[in-house]
């Protein structure tokens, strides 16, 4: 890795506020509403008032609630700063660290970030909804070519990773049981019944080598947070959850960026700059919540982000290296988006937040500082992002 | 033949020539003239000198996989009738980070490495796709 440098404003803006819905697969009400209550949420949750609000942040794929519309429903007469990105779980941790970015210049003073979806009910996020009309510059070639699901181009580097590592169907098995296990005791997640391998194997193939347990959950929800500066978040109820560093940019489409080896990890392109930005290494980290859309990218992120060296991942998690309770690194503490449920990606701020906080009651972890959060790699994108979140 | 289910696309200002080539029987890409470097998918200047000169050029249309996948969840209805097909993504030999997918038409044993050719097809007088061939249809 090239010694990479950051002038990114560590710790000095912190996620003081956290909400969400219920988590379903029919929420039975729009976007707007599940936005909305998700927001109201998170900025009760931090002991702020909807005035206090300036700025929002969201992504999307033009099937969510936009902040120039939400922000006179909210009662923000007018907005210091907002983000309206587009794409999916690639960009999650980017609203955060642009949230960041805001707080800690002064160009807001309380940003919300928030994503919003019916992805079950309404705009299917499993690829069958894709239409031409939609698609950005490069879909054309890769949906004239059968290609247009997530699931088909992530298990091209899955594929790639097996073909060149020995990486099993066993070994994306253990990563889908993993999530289940710590979905039990989450009474936010959707999928709360016991899973064995015997299960995993036996269930149907979506895209070999991807069954149906290596994809998440078509999910219809929101979850919303709010950033303030560091100096603000001492005098409010929580635990100050401060942004340590965040990185996003480089991701590897399958495609288009030139790239020759899909079963290198596209993290490897963020991590120096992230790990800089917060002053950390990946042995400071005590848990870690990875943008889990299918099993592989589990694997991807523990290789990309430094915990394991290419390959070594299958047998660090036969040993418990990831478990909840013993692990070296605990990942996805609620069980991730393959078993809590597909929020794109912002589910995962939510759990660290609750884990830095300390209140996560039968999940909590034992070291529960610093957390490493991150979005979708790239592979459909082209872009990734993640960050560093360290308790006050 | 085709194999598996395709999006036709709809050809823009800077791909039109890629789609209408394949409809003639043709894999081209755009070559450089200034640095001799290859771009795809389409694009108006060079992704390695950031030129504008470039000609689309046929290729050998060879090339080896580097990873594939059998699709068997039919998204939408042009699938239902198609699946489970294979897709391949293939590295052509003119250039190791082009990387190009498509079905593969050949019963073979797919591996990484595979030794694969294009085939061009047809679709309407302006725009063609391509499917691949394994070059030795009996290698199991």
């Amino acid at each position: 890795m090239n010694e990479a440098k950051s002038r990114f404003p560590r710790s000095q803006a912190a996620v003081v506020g956290i909400g969400c819905t219920e988590f379903s697969r029919n929420s039975g009400v729009s976007v707007f509403t599940l936005a909305a209550r998700a927001v109201k949420t998170a900025v009760a949750d931090a002991g702020l008032k909807m005035s206090d609000v300036d700025g929002l942040a969201t992504f999307g794929t033009n099937d969510s609630i936009a902040p120039n519309v939400l922000a006179p429903s909210l009662g923000m007469k007018s907005l210091n700063f907002y983000v309206d990105q587009w794409y999916g779980g690639s960009v999650s941790l980017s609203i955060l660290g642009q949230a960041t970015l805001a707080v800690s210049a002064g160009v807001a003073d309380c940003v919300v970030g928030y994503r919003a979806i019916n992805g079950r009910s309404e705009n299917r996020l499993n690829g069958s909804a894709t239409t031409v009309a939609r698609q950005p510059w490069d879909m054309p070639v890769k949906a004239s070519a059968g290609i247009v699901a997530p699931a088909q181009e992530i298990a091209l580097a899955a594929r790639s990773h097996m073909e060149r590592y020995g990486t099993t169907s066993e070994d994306l098995g253990r990563i889908a049981l993993l999530g289940r296990r710590n979905a039990l005791d989450n009474e936010r997640a959707m999928m709360r019944m016991p899973m064995t391998m015997e299960d995993y194997l036996a269930s149907r193939w979506i895209v070999d080598p991807f069954r149906k347990f290596d994809c998440c959950l078509e999910t219809d929800g929101a979850v919303a947070f709010v950033v303030v500066s560091a100096e603000r978040a001492k005098d409010l109820p929580h635990r100050p959850v401060l942004v340590g560093g965040a990185a996003w940019g480089g991701g590897v489409n399958i495609v288009n960026n030139g790239h020759e080896d899909l079963s290198q990890s596209p993290a490897r392109m963020i991590a120096p700059r992230l790990y800089a930005a917060a002053g950390l290494g990946p042995s400071d980290i005590d848990f870690a919540e990875l943008y889990d859309c299918f099993t592989y990218t589990v694997l991807s992120q523990i290789e990309g982000y430094g915990f394991a060296e290419p390959g070594a991942v299958p047998n660090m998690m036969i040993d418990g290296a990831f478990d909840r309770s013993g692990g070296s690194l605990p990942i996805n503490t609620h069980g991730g988006l393959l078993s809590e449920g597909y929020l794109h990606g912002l589910n995962h701020v939510y759990e660290a937040v609750e884990q830095i906080r300390g209140d996560a009651g039968p999940r909590q972890v034992d070291k529960h500082d610093v957390a490493l959060v991150t979005g979708q790699l790239g592979y459909v994108s082209g872009y990734s992002s993640a960050a560093v979140l360290v308790g006050a | 033949m085709m194999a598996g289910p395709r999006i036709a696309p709809v050809p823009d200002q800077d791909s039109a020539p890629y789609w209408s080539a394949l409809a003639e029987g043709r894999l081209e890409l755009q070559h450089c003239r200034d640095c001799g470097h290859w771009t795809w998918p389409a694009r108006p200047i060079c992704s390695s000198c950031q030129g504008e000169s470039l000609s689309w050029e046929k290729v050998s249309g060879a090339g080896e996989v580097h990873s594939w996948i059998v699709t068997h969840q039919p998204y939408g209805p042009a699938f239902v009738d198609e699946v489970p097909f294979t897709v391949v993504l293939v590295r052509l030999d003119e250039q190791p980070d082009i990387l190009i997918p498509g079905p593969l038409a050949s019963e073979v044993v797919v591996h990484q490495g595979l030794r694969v050719h294009a085939v061009p097809e047809r679709v309407t007088d302006t725009v063609g796709v391509v499917t691949w061939q394994a070059d030795a249809e009996d290698n199991e």
